[in-house]
């Protein structure tokens, strides 16, 4: 029959662990993981510095794992392997990890960035909505023993979706107020997770 | 047989008024969760964690089990609706998934995505129930080295499989093993890693780490690239599967469980492979080209490839205490924040606990099944959240959870730190779920190769003393040394033709 001399003419399925991907046109570019050595062969994109800095981190955070077991307190019962073996061990592998990265990046080998159902890959970075979200969440967190959970994380969630593109601060503001105390009651009240409530809730909601 | 007779023990305390209750809240939150885009199961069980803290044992396990399997359903709504899909294992079911829901066929497509994930996930736990049994009679001959091994193999299998990069898998995979070491050691009582801060003495929550690098890094990357314009949601409706969407969908189904299954019980990393392996069979088996236009074959498969995956992955998890993805990592931390350790005692003293989980899988898929479809309605307006407000929730969540683990703000800052780290992880392509399995696995191979070390008094020929450890230490080295090897013979081949 023609379909199974169809199906029999296309390329064999054959790789180490990961079959050929066989694709229709694809609905979004390469939404596949690309076979190791198609990514080598990928066009040299301009080195990415961000990358680099993060293997150099990463061969830093080798060295700092070394050294530091160096400076782990063996206890003087301990008779063969101690404390110290296994970050030794790390601190190596992630040495020789985090060099072999970083000369490879210096290369201009890049990994595919991570895809998403709302990332779009070709949209400028945009740093201002990262800087946001960073600084509402450490305002957050400083501020939660403050002023209680519901109402910090209430703007936080005001600065977050207003930094995403919500239109305005004030349907956010009142959408997560409403979302949060109703949260804050379920779990505290009725499942007992800890939770400060911030002074008004606390008085408001006066049973223990 | 006993295993029979303690299921059936385990299905009499899971049908008790309360534990359904708990089953039905956990399928629909794992189903709500898992709808949203840009939340994986990894992350749906995470995010979902804090919930059960307040449960005792059996009830937070049984709506572990309704949130761990609804969380795949949920997930592939999603990726048959939603015209721009993300987390890789339901990737393939949106290739054929998106087309049929484009050509007026949603409601068949999610037909057979949710009757294939209830024959595979009911024959996957029937095979759980069946193979746990008999492997932790096997186990118990395990010893330390061989522990030791088994988690070599799982970190080189989680990172150099998955992905394009293997070496930044392993790059993962060190921040992971980093992240296990801060803390006190268990065996000598000895501070590493600390900085001196007392907070950091019990160690970094796995809760904290998972929930970091999966919600709050997907927040920040989606942050920084956020897809703009109306969220494009396709119509669910359209006629139901006819008899010849049944016909040409049970087969699949069951090879797509004949994938799944294996590939989820042995450290492969979880259910990218098998949905691959189903995806290009069924492709290849199709006997009418329908592939490329809205082939139900290629979404009968997958799905069901996932779901009996996800099954597969509890078999080591619960017999060995061997995580094999990010999501049973998770799981493992959740079993270890009740002080039970699972492993090959798991079964003999806490029997009635595991046997009481196996049956709610079961209980959970059916219901899954029954709840799914006409609630239909209801995820898609869950896809169609905006999303200022679906991404500052998540994080408003990502916070419930990790404070209510310590009551500590000191964790909302290392959440965000390590939610900056993930953020450039997903930027620069170096996977996630490796360091995962390296913060919860790294602690367990270190006390394993000690005491294997200990008990043969510092000899590391201990290590490969046993065919066992020698096996599978050798396929760790294959999964390294292969495919770069490989790579250069195809290019030496490439270059002779």
């Amino acid at each position: 029959m023609s379909a199974h001399e169809q199906a029999a003419a296309e390329p064999r399925t054959s790789g180490p662990l990961m079959p050929e991907p066989l694709m229709p046109e694809p609905l979004t570019p390469e939404p596949l993981t690309p076979e190791p050595w198609e990514v080598e062969e990928a066009p040299r994109r301009p080195r990415n510095n961000g990358e680099l800095a993060l293997s150099t981190l990463l061969l830093l955070l080798g060295v700092y794992l070394v050294i530091g077991a160096g400076q782990i307190t063996i206890p003087g019962s301990s008779n063969t392997v101690g404390p110290r073996f296994f970050p030794y061990l790390v601190g190596a592998a992630t040495i020789v990890v985090g060099g072999l990265l970083a000369i490879r990046v210096l290369r201009g080998d890049q990994g595919p960035e991570e895809g998403g159902e709302d990332v779009d890959p070709e949209a400028q970075t945009s740093w201002r909505a990262v800087g946001i979200i960073a600084l509402a969440f450490l305002a957050h967190a400083l501020l939660i023993n403050v002023i209680g959970w519901p109402l910090s994380v209430t703007l936080m969630f005001g600065a977050v979706a207003w930094s995403l593109g919500s239109r305005g601060v004030i349907r956010p503001l009142i959408a997560g107020g409403i979302v949060s105390v109703v949260v804050w009651v379920v779990f505290v009240k009725a499942l007992g997770v800890t939770l400060p409530g911030g002074i008004l809730l606390e008085l408001a909601t006066g049973w223990p | 047989m006993e295993a029979f007779g303690q299921l059936m023990g385990g299905f009499a305390d899971a049908v008790t008024p309360l534990n359904l209750l708990f089953a039905l809240i956990g399928t629909l939150l794992g189903t709500a969760v898992g709808v949203l885009p840009g939340i994986g199961p990894a992350m749906t069980v995470a995010l979902l964690l804090p919930i059960t803290y307040v449960l005792e044992p059996t009830g937070a396990f049984i709506m572990f089990a309704g949130i761990y399997y609804g969380g795949m359903y949920g997930g592939s709504t999603t990726s048959i609706l939603l015209n721009t899909p993300g987390e890789s294992s339901s990737i393939m079911t949106a290739l054929e998934g998106n087309l049929m829901a484009k050509a007026g066929r949603g409601a068949a497509a999610l037909g057979t995505a949710a009757i294939g994930s209830f024959v595979a996930g009911t024959i996957g736990t029937l095979l759980l129930a069946l193979v746990a049994p008999a492997v932790v009679t096997l186990a118990v001959a395990i010893g330390p080295a061989d522990y030791f091994a088994l988690a070599l193999l799982a970190f080189v299998a989680v990172s150099t499989v998955l992905g394009a990069s293997p070496l930044r898998g392993l790059a993962s995979l060190c921040i992971g093993l980093f992240l296990g070491l801060v803390g006190t050691d268990l065996l000598t009582g000895q501070q590493r890693f600390t900085f001196g801060v007392p907070q950091l003495a019990d160690g970094i929550d796995v809760v904290v780490v998972a929930v970091a690098l999966f919600a709050v890094g997907e927040a920040l990357h989606v942050a920084s690239r956020l897809r703009h314009g109306p969220v494009e949601v396709m119509s669910s409706s359209g006629s139901f599967m006819t008899r010849e969407d049944l016909r040409r969908s049970w087969k699949p189904w069951l090879r797509g469980t004949a994938f799944g299954f294996p590939f989820g019980a042995l450290p492969a990393g979880g259910a990218e492979i098998p949905t691959f392996l189903s995806y290009a069979t069924e492709r290849r088996l199709a006997k009418h080209d329908s592939f490329g236009k809205g082939a139900i074959e290629g979404v009968a498969g997958p799905e069901a490839a996932n779901n009996a995956a996800a099954a597969g992955v509890l078999v080591p998890l619960l017999t060995l205490g061997l995580p094999t993805s990010a999501t049973a990592a998770i799981l493992l931390a959740a079993f270890q924040g009740y002080g039970i350790q699972p492993g090959p005692t798991l079964l003999t003293t806490e029997s009635s606990l595991v046997w009481t989980l196996i049956a709610s899988l079961f209980i959970g898929n059916t219901m899954l099944l029954v709840l799914n479809l006409p609630l239909v309605g209801v995820w898609v307006k869950l896809l169609k959240i905006p999303r200022p407000y679906l991404y500052a929730g998540i994080l408003m969540f990502a916070s419930l959870g990790s404070y209510a683990v310590n009551a500590d703000p000191l964790d909302l800052v290392l959440l965000l730190v390590i939610g900056l780290l993930g953020f450039a992880m997903r930027r620069f392509g170096w996977p996630v779920a490796p360091a995962v399995i390296g913060l919860i696995l790294g602690p367990v191979a270190e006390t394993n190769l000690r005491r294997a070390l200990a008990i043969s008094d510092g000899d590391l020929s201990a290590l490969v003393s046993s065919p066992f450890s020698v096996v599978v230490l050798l396929v760790a080295v294959l999964a390294v040394v292969g495919p770069p090897v490989l790579r250069r013979f195809r290019q030496r081949e490439a270059v002779a033709a």
